[in-house]
């Protein structure tokens, strides 16, 4: 039995939740939860970083990527979470997985989850240059049912502006390596106001990620900047009762 | 902690004996049973020294020297192969991909270390 055998055994992976806040006032209101996932304690691909590397080599990324929405959505009570769920989903899944969209939708009605909460982040994006086409066809069936789509790891890789035009992502994640220390390198401020001129330009909104000081907000509420992430509003967390969507008001206090 | 460690073998015994063995002697030690495992945790972490087996589950002839070819592309550690299935072929081969030191499997662990001490010491 490989790893790849253990880890889509039911129950493998573990699922975490990290908040997508945005700002009202002093108060950090939860807009959408990302879904993390962890692999099968006690093994190597318990870290994240080894398990989708692992996952990369051995091309698995697309039974993985259902793995890990399955087991998000059985994992805790979470049509009652009162914000978004943000999945990540390979961009080579949906370029390849054209059953993707039957198999969300399935899982969701099953979790009595409504599609219009729902956002999928292609992740993985500078590989998949390649696939427009079904990529495209894809993506606009997601959204007829109302999903989201955003795209990752913004400014960084060699496919991005192309993504962008192709997938035309309702959601910009402007990766840490531009957040943070922002405050303090006027390159990285001309970056991130670039980057969400460009998001505005396109239609879509940004999120910021990354932030664990919050002078590092300023550079991104100074270019319009209204979604964040990062350890500043809430580290990863299983979401076993709806009871722990928490106010993130009580974190930053 | 004298350095970190990856052995990489589908052998259970061999992969707790090298790893007991190591832990006991202050090494952090890592274990892969596969090779995209293996390239996984290189890709994440940086080893002083991985000990691989060439003939995994799954793979078989030049497959296993992808591994070491990987490893050296890496940089940085010392790459032994320790291996049942060895020709002078292979062990020429797999020199040339970058291996350090090429070990049968019935090589004492004992003498592993040794091997380990003069491969880590012509660095310093």
């Amino acid at each position: 039995m490989t790893l790849l055998d253990i880890l889509l055994r039911p129950g493998a992976l573990t699922s975490m939740f990290q908040p997508i806040v945005r700002l009202r006032g002093a108060a950090a209101v939860p807009y959408a939860y990302e879904c993390l996932t962890r692999g099968p304690a006690g093994t190597n691909l318990e870290r994240p970083e080894v398990l989708f590397e692992y996952v990369r080599r051995k091309g698995a990324e697309n039974v993985v990527d259902r793995a890990c929405i399955s087991a998000a959505l059985r994992s805790a009570p979470l049509s009652s979470a009162r914000a978004r769920l943000s999945f990540n989903v390979h961009a080579s899944t949906i370029g390849y997985d054209r059953e993707l969209p039957h198999f969300l939708l399935k899982e969701l009605e099953l979790a009595r989850i409504d599609p219009r909460g729902i956002i999928l982040e292609i992740v993985e994006h500078s590989a998949a240059a390649g696939q427009t086409p079904p990529l495209r066809a894809r993506i606009a069936e997601l959204r007829r049912h109302g999903i989201a789509i955003a795209l990752d790891d913004i400014g960084l890789g060699q496919s991005n502006y192309r993504m962008m035009l192709e997938v035309e992502p309702d959601y910009f994640k402007v990766d840490r390596h531009f957040v943070a220390g922002s405050h303090a390198d006027p390159r990285r401020c001309a970056v991130i106001a670039s980057l969400a001129q460009l998001a505005r330009d396109l239609g879509g909104a940004v999120i910021g990620e990354g932030i664990e000081d919050d002078r590092d907000l300023a550079p991104l509420t100074r270019c319009g900047v209204e979604l964040f992430q990062g350890f500043l509003f809430g580290r990863p967390f299983p979401m076993t009762d709806a009871a722990t969507v928490r106010p993130l008001a009580e974190e930053r206090s | 902690m004298k350095g970190r460690l990856m052995i990489v073998d589908d052998e259970e015994p061999i992969i707790f004996s090298v790893h007991d063995y190591f832990t006991e002697h202050g090494w952090e030690v890592d274990c892969a049973r596969e090779i995209e495992e293996a390239e996984a945790l290189a890709g994440v972490n940086e080893y002083d020294v991985v000990i691989t087996d060439l003939h995994l589950t799954g793979i078989h002839g030049s497959e296993g020297l992808e591994l070491v070819s990987y490893l050296r592309a890496r940089g940085g550690a010392k790459v032994i192969v320790f291996t049942a299935y060895s020709t002078p072929e292979v062990e020429r081969v797999a020199l040339e991909r970058g291996a350090h030191a090429f070990l049968q499997k019935n090589t004492p662990i004992s003498h592993i270390a040794q091997m380990i001490t003069f491969l880590t010491r012509s660095d310093e």
